[in-house]
């Protein structure tokens, strides 16, 4: 039995409010002349996420639960860096679920959690918001401090894994959006 | 016999150095003596035209944003040059932004040409000597109205990695005859 979801991405932006505006100064004439600008610069809250791999179930064994875990990469700029997560799958309804044509569907589960490293998260609702979230992550694709700073947790359920025919493949796309909080 | 001294001074725009001439005339048992001294008119410099660099909100921050704006800058040194240096309010003179909690980098270039995107990367609190400028009065309110080009950038790289929110500072630009 297969199943294989294809995870992506959405980054949501909140525009911030513009600068204040100041005056330039202009020189006087001499010997030297000094004169000067003032610069002025909003940043809007920014978030991404990155980092995301497929998830393959190839080959699960049916007679134990199968779960896949990865490490991804959520960057917010907020002053808490913090961020919130909504994932939605492909099934009827944003489901979380498998499909390969007529056949049945296959559910699976998602939980979050917002270090990197975990095997066991936060479970997610398909299109509920699991917010007060906080990245470590200091720059946007995590190239640069911690590789990445949150795990995603897929699993399949035994006894939904042996609801599937062998050899079969199973595919669904799991979307996941983070927004700064 | 009695000795008188007089002086002369003439204003002489543009010298360089300065230049004393003395002379003596004896007169029927007078000494005259005549100093002329043509004073020295200063090498000035004058920036103008100036305008605050206003990025607004930055929608986009995987690429620079980019401010340029032409001046005026005039010089009466010789060959109308001049030197420039740059001062950020940056700890240090740094050329960075804050937002009172963080600091955020940017960059500045200058081009001794009006209406230039691009120019010499201008290090904080270090000259920049050997420009040229065509402004014809201090204030190029005669001939070109701009004769030099200042950009501004926020570069990807900082704005990727800034916190969110408002960010001021100043720059300082000091221009110096050459």
């Amino acid at each position: 039995m297969t199943g294989t979801i294809k995870t992506g991405m959405v980054a949501l932006l909140l525009l911030g409010s513009t600068g204040t505006a100041y005056a330039s100064t202009q020189g006087t004439f001499g010997a030297t002349s000094t004169g000067s600008v003032n610069i002025n610069a909003s940043v809007p809250a920014r978030v991404r996420i990155s980092g995301l791999t497929d998830v393959d179930l190839t080959n699960s064994d049916p007679s134990m639960n199968a779960a896949v875990a990865q490490n991804v990469c959520v960057w917010s700029n907020t002053a808490t860096r913090g961020y919130r997560v909504t994932a939605t799958g492909s099934g009827a309804a944003n489901a979380f679920t498998l499909a390969n044509g007529a056949l049945p569907v296959v559910p699976y589960t998602v939980e979050w959690s917002g270090t990197s490293g975990q095997s066991i998260g936060t479970s997610l609702t398909t299109g509920s918001v699991l917010a007060g979230q906080t990245s470590s992550a200091t720059v946007q694709d995590c190239s640069a401090g911690p590789a990445s700073s949150a795990s995603l947790i897929v699993r399949v359920g035994s006894s939904a894994l042996q609801a599937m025919p062998a050899a079969t493949t199973f595919t669904g796309t799991l979307t996941l959006v983070v927004a700064p909080e | 016999m009695s000795v008188l001294g007089k002086a002369r001074v003439t204003g002489a725009p543009f010298f360089r150095r300065r230049r004393e001439t003395p002379h003596l005339v004896l007169r029927g048992g007078l000494l005259l003596l005549t100093l002329t001294i043509a004073s020295p008119t200063t090498a000035k410099v004058r920036i103008s035209s100036l305008s605050d660099v206003n990025f607004g909100a930055i929608s986009n921050l995987t690429i620079d944003a980019i401010q340029a704006q032409s001046i005026c800058v005039y010089s009466n040194g010789s060959n109308n040059g001049y030197s420039i240096r740059a001062d950020g309010s940056g700890s240090g003179g740094a050329f960075t932004l804050s937002n009172g909690v963080t600091t955020m980098a940017y960059t500045v270039r200058w081009h001794n040409q009006a209406g230039q995107s691009n120019g010499t990367v201008l290090t904080t609190s270090a000259l920049l000597s050997a420009q040229t400028t065509t402004a014809q009065n201090q204030t190029c309110s005669s001939g070109a109205p701009t004769t030099a080009s200042l950009i501004v950038t926020l570069p990807a790289t900082s704005l990727s990695s800034a916190g969110a929110g408002n960010y001021g500072g100043t720059l300082t630009l000091i221009v110096a005859e050459e």
